[in-house]
């Protein structure tokens, strides 16, 4: 069994009086993919929020490389590297800039050399001084994927990474991921798509209410719930997916 | 920090535009003011249009790449790397006072240019820190804009609407053009009472009481405007 690089205890969350997230707990190993998915206004933002240290939760534990966000923040923003929903780099800085940026940031020193490796690595080599805002949605990601992994953090996390993007491109962050998972990388990953949690997660968890209501690998879900009327009822060509278990158990009824 | 510093230093750069619009209005007041030099005084001209450029800074430069920044989730990025929220402040502020600096410095020559205006060495000097001390004013009315208002577009179009109010009324105001009890108001809202001591510093032979009074105005202001805009300021646009 790998160390766990994030280990969320009884996390809750509130927002007033509306309790977000409950008694949340989790973790993610070194060399392990692991997806929480979760309709909208589950949880699955306010938690990853939480383990971002954007957002201070009522009560719970966590640990990030072992570093305990709330007594150690930077330590433990030190030790992953975070790729948020939108692209959020200044649309003014070129490639090369941004790398330069967060490399600064993390203190990752990088010679002409390095960073012409970088841009190697997401297929940017002859894009390094083209501005952010005139990337591509794609190449964006890749940019934003690589900052994530500028200083090699034990933990990455990926806040639906894949949205919008085409499905060549979708496959080939597919493949990153999977590599990172091979160089002992673990990754936290939200997604909308059951298609990608099922590819590319070796273990997911399904968050309803502010509450995980199941976790397991992919296969192992599948197989557990596939007996459930709930499940059978959502299942739509016979055979039963993780879609048909997560209808299953969050519910038909289309969330805000 | 250097890192971040080079980051605002050229996010600023490629926006140069936006210098040039604010320094457009002081070079106007330059040259079209011309012929009141004499009658008004260059220390005067020369701190309104310094007032009008610290005005443009804080409300049009400052609040908008805030607004913009904060709407686009750089600061969120930011947030999420070991980078302390101070030090991403801090490193916007260093842009802003080199702003301030080169409004200032283009003023002076501008003056110089158009108008003739010259000060003494210590003229000049106190005139930089003057230009400073008013600028705090205006970056901390900035802060307040972008910490009351979350949407980039309403904090775009609110503090251009400040901007014209203030540059209107305090311009005309001061001159009497809108009657003695609003130049009265106006010799102590913020674009007096900055107006006062940079026209005081040009000619520090005239400093007197009501430069100290009006000194006093602007540091309360500045001081205020900030910690009610750093206290009221969310990181995220999202509600």
């Amino acid at each position: 069994m790998n160390e766990a690089v994030l280990e969320v205890t009884g996390l809750n969350i509130f927002y007033g009086n509306f309790q977000a997230v409950k008694e949340v707990s989790f973790s993610v190993n070194a060399g392990e993919i692991f997806g929480l998915l979760g309709p909208n206004g589950a949880g699955k933002t306010s938690t990853l929020s939480a383990v971002e240290g954007l957002l201070m939760p009522a009560s719970g534990k966590i640990l990030v490389g072992g570093y305990d966000n709330a007594k150690n923040p930077r330590n433990a923003r030190a030790n992953m590297g975070v790729q948020l929903q939108a692209t959020s780099f200044q649309p003014e800085l070129t490639v090369t800039e941004i790398i330069r940026l967060y490399g600064g940031i993390y203190g990752v020193t990088l010679t002409e050399e390095n960073l012409q490796e970088v841009l190697l690595s997401i297929k940017l080599q002859n894009d390094g001084g083209k501005r952010f805002g005139q990337l591509s949605g794609g190449q964006q990601q890749r940019v934003s994927l690589v900052i994530a992994m500028i200083h090699q953090p034990p933990l990455v996390l990926l806040d639906e990474p894949t949205t919008g993007l085409d499905p060549q491109s979708r496959r080939q962050l597919w493949e990153r991921m999977e590599y990172l998972r091979g160089k002992g990388h673990g990754i936290l990953l939200t997604t909308h798509s059951m298609e990608e949690a099922e590819s590319v997660c070796d273990r997911i968890a399904i968050i309803d209410h502010g509450q995980i209501v199941a976790t397991d690998v992919p296969a192992r879900l599948i197989e557990k719930n596939r007996d459930r009327p709930e499940v059978i009822k959502a299942s739509r060509r016979g055979k039963i997916t993780l879609e048909d278990v997560f209808i299953g158990l969050t519910g038909q009824e289309i969330r805000s | 920090m250097t890192s971040l510093l080079r980051a605002d230093f050229t996010t600023q750069w490629r926006n140069r535009k936006s210098f040039i619009l604010i320094l457009i209005v002081p070079v106007i007041i330059l040259m079209s003011w011309k012929g009141l030099v004499d009658k008004l005084g260059g220390a005067f001209v020369l701190a309104n249009c310094i007032t009008v450029g610290l005005t443009a800074i804080g409300l049009m430069g400052y609040s908008n790449s805030v607004a913009r920044d904060r709407e686009k989730g750089i600061f969120q990025r930011l947030r999420v790397a070991p980078v302390a929220p101070g030090a991403i402040m801090i490193s916007r502020l260093c842009v802003q006072l080199a702003m301030i600096l080169l409004m200032t410095t283009a003023v002076f020559i501008g003056g110089n240019y158009f108008d003739k205006i010259t000060l003494s060495a210590s003229g000049y000097l106190m005139g930089y820190i003057s230009a400073f001390i008013g600028g705090a004013v205006y970056l901390g009315l900035g802060q307040m804009v972008v910490g009351l208002i979350k949407n980039a577009e309403t904090v775009h179009s609110t503090s251009r609407l400040i901007y014209f109010i203030f540059i209107m009324v305090g311009m005309f105001g001061e001159l009497g053009v809108l009657g003695k009890q609003i130049g009265e108001l106006v010799k102590y809202s913020p674009y007096g009472t900055v107006k006062h001591i940079l026209a005081s510093s040009f000619q520090p032979a005239t400093w007197d009481q009501s430069s100290f009074i009006a000194l006093l105005f602007t540091i309360c202001y500045a001081v205020v405007f900030s910690i009610l805009g750093i206290r009221w300021f969310r990181w995220n646009a999202a509600k």
